[in-house]
């Protein structure tokens, strides 16, 4: 017999399946190019169109592990990806989700709703604050030495954490061409999953601390990323199919969307410079630090700690939407561009070098 | 270097993608009771559907871009 659902499920209208459509193509590009990023529009997205928060959960997390897989071994084919890396990640970080997850559930049981949105909101404003900077300045800093073709440097703690030699653990990631102990892996991997867990977007610690901690390539550690999230992604999605959550019309018109924007995406990497996908995460993460920033006063009311008045919090509410969509969208414009750039620039040597574009 | 781009595959996977897109929006309602329900083996339906959609659309969607010539530019 089959179990009684215990939510609806909404009608789709026409209107509904092209939004969601185009937020996945955006979404996939994103993606695509960063190794994550895309999916945290999708959640307020369809809780906007009515779908209950869970279902909303579920069914982005169930397009989220094949688009991954999609995703990673197109870049795997273009050589970016550290398998050895991703699954050590993963495996800490599946982890991580565990514990994100109790955490959240604690705070819903002491705090509430308002209390856990509240949570989840401050922790999207602290992390993305302080690792988007961080993302930023480092772009800014290869931009003003000019020296964006040349290879990327390692950063001074990466360099560090590279040099710390633990006997039984060190492991070399051929792709990453770095030799770290796998120990070092283990609390970027926690955190990864625990901030999956939360704000759906473990990429915003995995893909930074896999550059910045670990000494990976940029365009190494955003291709890896695609395969923690393909492993999150797939466990996440046996657990809420277990509990009957998952919307498959949603999650597949989502895939329609996301597939043909991952692929783009994995493309635009073979195209930029290294720094560029430093730039579009930072821009990403910074917009979307204040688009949950800005809801953080709307929580507080609801917790009795703030006065706003009614249309204050709506105003709010729509704004915040309004920045998220905002962020996605300069993520896409920016790939897109940078693709058109480096076409154009490409071009007239491929004339010169008829062998070149053989390959 | 117009000769050479994979149509057959475009078609081929276009044909699959679009049979098993039309087959969701037909029998949804049949679709969402079973894929909804949480005993027995019914679970693995929609993680074993979204891996179906994955490589059928995900091959058309790669076929897609490389019939129009975006394709990935080798580095050396």
């Amino acid at each position: 017999m089959p179990d009684p659902v215990a939510v609806n499920f909404i009608d789709l209208t026409t209107a509904n399946v092209l939004a969601l459509f185009v937020i996945g193509f955006i979404g996939g590009l994103v993606s695509g190019f960063i190794g994550s990023g895309g999916a945290f529009v999708l959640t307020p997205a369809m809780m906007s169109m009515g779908v209950a928060g869970v279902v909303a959960v579920a069914s982005n997390m169930c397009h989220k592990f094949p688009k991954a897989l999609v995703g990673a071994y197109k870049r795997y084919r273009f050589g970016h990806v550290d398998i050895k890396l991703g699954l050590v990640m993963a495996a800490t970080a599946s982890l991580g989700v565990w514990v994100g997850a109790d955490v959240q559930q604690h705070i819903k049981i002491n705090y509430g709703e308002a209390g856990s949105n509240l949570y989840v909101s401050l922790s999207f404003v602290i992390v993305l604050a302080i690792v988007g900077s961080y993302v930023l300045r480092d772009a800014i800093e290869v931009y003003r030495r000019g020296d964006t073709h040349a290879e990327e440097r390692t950063s001074r703690l990466a360099r560090w954490v590279q040099s710390v030699e633990i006997p039984g653990t060190m492991v070399h990631f051929r792709t990453s061409n770095i030799r770290v102990s796998v120990l070092f892996t283990i609390p970027l991997g926690l955190a990864t999953g625990m901030l999956a867990a939360t704000i759906a977007v473990g990429g915003f610690i995995g893909v930074p601390g896999m550059m910045y901690v670990l000494g990976a390539p940029a365009i190494v550690a955003s291709a890896t990323e695609l395969v923690i999230a393909f492993v999150m992604g797939f466990g996440g999605s046996i657990k809420y199919a277990l509990h009957g959550l998952i919307d498959i019309r949603l999650t597949l018109i989502l895939l329609a969307g996301s597939l043909f924007g991952i692929q783009l995406g994995a493309i635009g990497t073979t195209y930029v410079k290294p720094y560029l996908i430093k730039v579009v995460m930072a821009a990403i993460m910074l917009i979307v630090a204040v688009s949950r920033a800005l809801v953080v006063p709307v929580y507080l009311t609801e917790l009795g700690k703030l006065g706003l008045a009614p249309d204050t919090m709506t105003a709010l509410k729509h704004a915040s939407f309004a920045f998220l969509v905002l962020a996605l969208c300069t993520g896409g414009i920016i790939i897109v561009g940078a693709m058109l750039h480096g076409h154009r620039r490409i071009k007239p040597a491929l004339k010169d070098h008829p062998q070149a574009a053989a390959e | 270097m117009g000769n050479n781009k994979p149509y057959a595959g475009l078609i081929i996977s276009g044909l699959i993608s679009g049979a098993l897109y039309l087959a969701l929006f037909l029998f949804h309602h049949e679709i969402m009771a079973a894929f909804t329900r949480t005993d027995g083996w019914y679970p693995a339906l929609p993680v074993i559907t979204a891996f179906m959609f994955s490589f059928s659309h995900g091959a058309f969607t790669g076929y897609f871009w490389e019939v129009l010539g975006i394709t990935a530019r080798r580095r050396d």
